[in-house]
This record gives C-alpha cells, sequence and structure tokens, in this order.
C-alpha cells in the first residue's frame, strides 16, 4: 500500500495501481473518455489532467502509476483550465447533433461540456464534414463526425473479441474510424461497442431512433438468454422494454454482454398470452376465466391420475421460471399432482469461450439444484417422449414452451397423443394450439427473484414492468396447490419468503440470504 | 387581551336616493340608455365608440407574447421541423405531449412518426416553446380548441402543423428573447452601468 494526497486528504491506494482508477474508486469526478476499467490504457483523450507536484506540467492521470508520498490536485484552477482547453479541442468539430443524437442524456462530451465548456465556440471556420451514418455492422451505425477518437472501440475489437474490425485511419484532422473494406463489425459482441464510446459516434442499429434515454426506467436484473446470467439493466418506458444494457459484476461479465442477448429481450412486448384459454370440443383453446382455467386443470389432472395412476401423469420443467417459482412447482408437483416424471427441457446453441454458454435459458442450473430436472435413473425427457407415444402418459403438465424445440419436428405428433396438456407460457407458441388449458405467465421483466447461473452463482432480477393483476406463474402454482387442497401459508406469491424456504431445505443455498444477494449475486455452497 | 370596540359613524337618516325606489330606478335607465344610444349612433356612423370585436367573423389582433395553443412549424417543404428529440415531451409539466421518433433517408435522419399534444390537457405555459432547440415548437394565436367528442382533444401531427410564414411574429419575438436572456452568441449589455 502507498499513501498518496489527493486534493489535501491522505489516503491508502494499493501499489502498482496508475492513479485515475485510484481517484473514481474514491468516488472523485475526474473527467475521462478514453480510459475504461476492461480495456488497456490508451491516453488519447488527455481529459483526466492533474497535478502532481514535482513534475513539470500537468500529467494524465489515467497513465501515471501511483507513488509514495505522491501530492495530486484535481481540482484546482490550473486543472480545471486546462481540462476546458481540451474539452474545447474536442468540440471544435463536434456537430450539434444532440437532438437527434440517441446518446444524448447519457453523453460524457454532453455531461463535461456542460461542466467545463463554453456557451458558445470560439471558432469561425466551418465544421469538419465527415461520414454519417456508416453502416460499419449488421446491428452497429457509426457517424464519424461525432468521434472524438478516444478508441475505446478499436481497442475493444483488439483486446476483448479479438477480431480487430475497426481502425482508426487517416492521419491529423483527417482521422477516422471505420472498417476495413468488405469486413463488416459483425462478432457476437459489436454492440458493446456502442455502450462504451462515450459519445454518440457508435450506436446500437435496435435502439436508434427509438426512445430518449431519459424516459427509460432502468432497473436491475440478470440477463435471460442463456446460462451465463450476464447481469443487466432493463431500460422500459411506457410499458415496454426498450434495450438491455450490461451491467458490470466483474465475477460473470465484467461490463460486456453478447448482442444475441441484448437482443432478445422483445418476446417480453410481443405476441404476449394475456388471458387463460381452455379448448371447448374442437381445436384451438379459446379463452376463458380464471377460474374455469384453472379448475379445469385440476379436476383433469386428478381425474386423470385417479383412473390411470400416477404414472400417467408428467411434467415438463421450464429452466426460465425464478428459482422461487421452480421450488414452488416442485412442491406443487410433489404434493398436490404427485407427478414422478418430470424433467427440464433446455435448448442447446451455439456456445463460445468467454460469454456465451449452449443452455438457452437463464436458471437451468438452478431447476437443477431444485431437483426438478431428472436425477440418473429417473425419467428424463427422452423417457417422457417414450412414454407419451407408448400412450403410458396421458397428461402433460408444460410450463414454458423450449419443449417444442428440443423435440424439433416430432413435438406435434407427440403432444397429439395427449389425452390433456396444461401449457403455462408468456407468449404465443404453436404448442399452445395442442393445449387443452393454457395459463398465461409472466417474463423476467415482470418478476421479483433469483436465477442460478451455470457457475451456480444466485442472482436476483427486479421488476421492470407492471403485469397489472396478471398473476405470476408462482402465484399459479400456488392457486393450483390450493385447488388441490395443499396446505400453502395464505397470501400471495412472495419470492422473499419462498427464498427463505429454499435456503432452509436445499444445503447448496443454506448459506445465502434474500437480503444479502446484493446487486452482484452470491455463490453457492459448491460453487 | 381585552377586544378592540370600534365605534362606526352611520348616517343617522336614509338619502333620499336609497328611500325612493322610482327615482334610483330612473337614474340607472338614464345611465344604461345614454350608452345605448351613443352606441347606436356610433354604430350607425360606422364608428362604433366601444370596444366589441364581433368573434368568429372578427378577430382580435393579439401580441406577439400571446400564448395560444403549441403548434408545429411547417417547413417550406411541408415536412415539420421538429426531430422529435423529446425536449418539450420532458419539460411539460403536464404531460400533454407524446413522442414515439423515427428514422428517415432525409439528411436530418430522425422526425416524429407520432406527435400527440392533449389540448385538453395543455395549460399554455409555453415551456415546451422553450425547450425546443429546433424552433419547432411554438406557441400560436389559435385558441379554438373546443371540441364536441374528448378524443377531439388529442391533436396530432397533422393537425398541429402550420407553415413557418404564419408563424413569422411568434418566431421573431422568441428570438428577441434569447437576447433577453442571455443565451446568444454574444452576451447583451443589460441595462445602464
Amino acid at each position: 500500500m502507498a499513501k498518496i494526497t489527493v486534493d489535501g486528504t491522505t489516503i491508502e491506494v494499493p501499489d502498482n495501481s496508475m492513479l485515475l482508477p485510484v481517484l473514481l474508486d474514491r468516488g472523485l469526478q475526474v473527467p475521462h473518455y478514453c480510459y475504461h476499467p476492461k480495456l488497456s490504457i490508451d491516453g488519447s483523450c488527455r481529459m483526466c489532467l492533474v497535478k502532481v507536484e514535482g513534475l513539470p506540467k500537468l500529467t494524465i492521470s489515467c497513465n501515471t502509476p501511483v507513488r509514495e508520498g505522491m501530492v495530486v490536485d484535481t481540482q484546482g484552477p490550473e486543472v480545471t483550465k486546462a481540462r476546458q482547453g481540451v474539452l474545447e479541442l474536442l468540440l471544435v468539430n463536434h456537430p450539434l447533433d444532440c437532438p437527434i443524437c440517441d446518446q444524448a442524456g447519457e453523453c460524457y462530451l454532453q455531461d463535461y461540456a456542460f461542466e467545463y465548456g463554453k456557451r458558445a465556440a470560439r471558432t469561425q471556420e466551418p465544421r469538419r464534414k465527415l461520414l454519417k451514418r456508416v453502416d460499419v455492422g449488421p446491428r452497429v451505425v457509426l457517424d464519424q463526425e461525432r468521434c472524438i477518437l478516444c478508441r475505446r472501440c478499436v481497442r475493444f475489437c483488439k483486446e476483448i473479441t479479438e477480431t480487430r474490425e475497426l481502425g482508426v485511419f487517416n492521419l491529423g484532422d483527417q482521422s477516422v474510424v471505420d472498417i476495413f473494406p468488405g469486413e463488416p463489425l459483425d462478432n457476437d459482441y459489436s454492440i458493446n461497442t456502442a455502450d462504451i464510446c462515450p459519445v454518440g459516434a457508435l450506436l446500437s442499429k435496435d435502439f436508434h431512433h427509438k426512445m430518449r434515454v431519459w424516459f427509460l426506467d432502468e432497473t436491475e436484473s440478470v440477463c435471460p438468454g442463456c446460462s451465463n446470467g450476464c447481469n443487466v439493466k432493463v431500460g422500459a418506458a411506457r410499458g415496454s422494454v426498450y434495450r438491455l444494457l450490461p451491467r458490470r459484476n466483474d465475477e460473470v461479465n465484467d461490463t460486456w454482454m453478447c448482442d444475441q442477448g441484448r437482443l432478445g429481450y422483445r418476446f417480453v412486448n410481443e405476441h404476449r398470452v394475456r388471458t387463460p384459454r381452455v379448448r371447448r370440443g374442437t381445436t384451438p383453446p379459446e379463452n376463458a376465466s380464471w377460474d374455469e382455467a384453472l379448475q379445469q386443470t385440476t379436476t383433469q389432472l386428478s381425474e386423470l391420475s385417479r383412473r390411470d395412476g400416477a404414472g400417467a401423469l408428467a411434467a415438463v420443467v421450464s429452466p426460465h421460471l425464478t428459482n422461487e417459482e421452480l421450488f414452488s412447482l416442485g412442491q406443487l408437483l410433489a404434493g398436490g399432482l404427485r407427478i414422478q416424471q418430470r424433467d427440464v427441457a433446455v435448448i442447446s446453441g451455439k456456445s463460445d469461450d468467454f460469454l456465451i454458454k449452449a443452455d438457452k435459458a437463464a436458471n437451468a442450473r438452478g431447476a437443477s439444484d431444485l431437483g426438478l430436472a431428472a436425477t440418473a435413473g429417473a425419467a428424463d425427457l427422452a423417457a417422457i417422449r417414450a412414454a407419451i407415444e407408448a400412450g403410458t402418459i396421458r397428461g402433460l403438465f408444460v410450463t414454458g414452451t423450449d419443449l417444442w424445440e428440443v423435440w424439433g419436428e416430432a413435438a406435434a405428433r407427440i403432444l397429439g397423443r395427449l389425452e390433456f396438456l396444461v401449457v403455462v407460457a408468456s407468449n404465443e407458441h404453436p404448442l399452445l394450439d395442442l393445449a387443452h388449458v393454457v395459463l398465461p405467465g409472466l417474463t423476467f421483466a415482470e418478476k421479483n427473484g433469483t436465477f442460478t447461473n451455470h457457475a451456480g452463482r444466485v442472482q436476483r432480477i427486479h421488476r421492470a414492468l407492471d403485469p397489472g393483476t396478471q398473476p405470476s406463474d408462482g402465484e399459479i402454482f400456488l392457486q393450483i396447490g390450493r385447488r388441490l387442497g395443499m396446505e400453502i401459508t395464505p397470501g400471495l406469491f412472495d419470492p422473499r419468503q419462498i427464498f427463505g424456504a429454499i435456503t432452509r431445505r436445499v444445503p447448496r443455498y443454506a448459506a445465502l440470504g434474500w437480503d444479502d444477494l446484493g446487486r452482484q449475486g452470491q455463490p453457492t455452497a459448491d460453487a | 387581551m381585552a377586544a378592540k370596540v370600534v365605534t362606526v359613524q352611520r348616517p343617522a337618516r336614509p338619502r333620499a336616493m336609497d328611500t325612493l325606489g322610482p327615482l334610483a330606478i330612473l337614474r340607472g335607465l338614464f345611465v344604461t340608455s345614454s350608452h345605448f344610444f351613443r352606441n347606436l349612433f356610433g354604430f350607425i356612423r360606422g364608428k362604433p365608440t366601444i370596444f366589441t370585436v364581433q368573434y368568429p367573423e372578427e378577430l382580435q389582433q393579439l401580441a406577439p407574447a400571446f400564448r395560444g395553443m403549441p403548434v408545429l412549424v411547417q417547413m417550406a417543404n411541408g415536412k415539420e421541423r421538429c426531430v422529435a428529440c423529446g425536449l418539450c415531451e420532458w419539460a411539460c409539466p403536464v404531460d400533454c405531449i407524446t413522442i414515439y421518433p423515427a428514422e428517415t433517408e432525409d439528411e436530418i435522419e430522425r422526425y416524429p412518426a407520432v406527435f400527440d399534444i392533449d389540448m385538453s390537457r395543455c395549460m399554455f405555459c409555453g415551456l415546451c416553446e422553450e425547450a425546443c432547440p429546433e424552433e419547432a415548437i411554438v406557441m400560436s394565436q389559435r385558441v379554438a380548441i373546443a371540441t364536441t367528442d374528448w378524443r377531439g382533444s388529442v391533436w396530432h401531427k397533422s393537425d398541429l402543423l402550420m407553415p413557418a410564414t404564419e408563424l413569422q411574429t411568434r418566431l421573431t419575438h422568441i428570438r428577441r428573447g434569447y437576447e433577453r436572456t442571455g443565451a446568444a452568441a454574444t452576451p447583451v449589455a443589460r441595462g445602464k452601468a
């Protein structure tokens, strides 16, 4: 540890670290553009200038190592004047695009111009004209005029994805960020360049001109796209989700997330199932009341169970449910429905050695931790499929629609053999046409709860959208349980209370507490 | 604390004007009819002596500072000047503006696909005009927002567009306002000394 003095206060800082991260960790507002905690040091923006006693000139704090006894001034008039000068140079050719720029509202250039800028430009010459709306990749658009050449995006493509699509071309005031001819910015993490762009030069096409950022309510959550559990912020406004942004968690995703996960929020807004459906006679099922749908579910399932024995029933569990919902579902299957044959349907997809995992569901690990996946020797998904084809399984309780993709083309034929099919689903899906009862579920953006990622890290998700009076999946399980005469504590589905029950029943979760999960989550015992 | 007693001086007897009702009526009638005849002769001579505007055939000349309903400035090419930046939506204290932005192929790449103002909520405060960086929404001199149907109180983009030529007075007026608030490029000296 080294002792340094910053603005008159002596602080202890780790040796061998640079000055800027130390200052930022202490909550000091040191303006910077090119510095990023997960990228190499570039020192190109010159915005983080500070005064260090003993050095002849002001120095950039991002590339100055701390030294015992160092005396640093981050606020003085000399420093402020230098920053004003740097900012004026950065703004010399910056277009006045703020009204049409998506970055407006979360733009470092706006923030620092507000703090250090002058109200009017001193230059009389016309501003530099460069290319606008450059189609650099399928998911990213570039505006060269707005770029301040901090090279964060270039370093990202070089150091993180190692694909090197972006580069700085030309010299002097003709310098521009661009791609090589015929080599678009098309890697799986390309939209991160738009996140780290401190100005509005690189923008996500998906969010382009969709919503002003100051109207978005940002809720901390976890990406539902795969089992990596990248920490995200859900940006919602006017009852819709507009974007997902990665949130820093050094244990999981640093500050990145993949494009597929980021763009995989649309199901929250589109093609939702909002009312229960019940099949009356022929296909497909028609809208019905909650009471009728729940009554049908309980009577038909108990009827089948009484007639053909418990072996005639099976359940397919969705790995998109929260741990609390899975726990309630486990109790419902074991208690009220007495279903022994159950397994989790997980879609398998592309994976890489960075963030993208093969299991395309947020909580596959949680489902197996809570004992909902088939253990060795028990009937797994393949056995359930065979039993349906053989006609021994007559009734199926399905949560989620992933089963359809897992079983592929044969799914419709197999499920058509069932006497009674209950589906709890949040979105329209061909599977619903085969169901006898459809119960609408909620998506990750409308729930409170926890997900367990592939490495066994339990992380909180928060409600970003208000589902109104629509019950959550967990509430549905409780209501079915009550109708079947299970002893369930009165009241609504309460994730906090059920998480408490999980920590008491599941040894692996014993050390966890709902309030201790915090913003970054906690690992389970063996993770 | 003891209450202070105030003695009021009242007239000992009522005046003749108050007691003799018919006299008071005649006096009132004289005032009314003198106005009536003066106005009638003025009207016949074509030089009205009183301030009555024959609305809606006649419209009053309003000052440039008058704030009527907010409208969108239409450029010479027929398109709106608005780029859907959302600042008026943010500034609006009664949340009566709703904008959904979209992209175009024009040079100014952004435009409002939806621009609605709920005139039943609008309170004509003019903060939208003040917030607008493009001089695209201005307070016009239109005031007729009455409607027979509540849905009619929501004005859409097509209803709100008004050619810039018709709004020249107001645009000149708000440009003078920039100088007053010191937002102009060159600071303006205020007052003496």
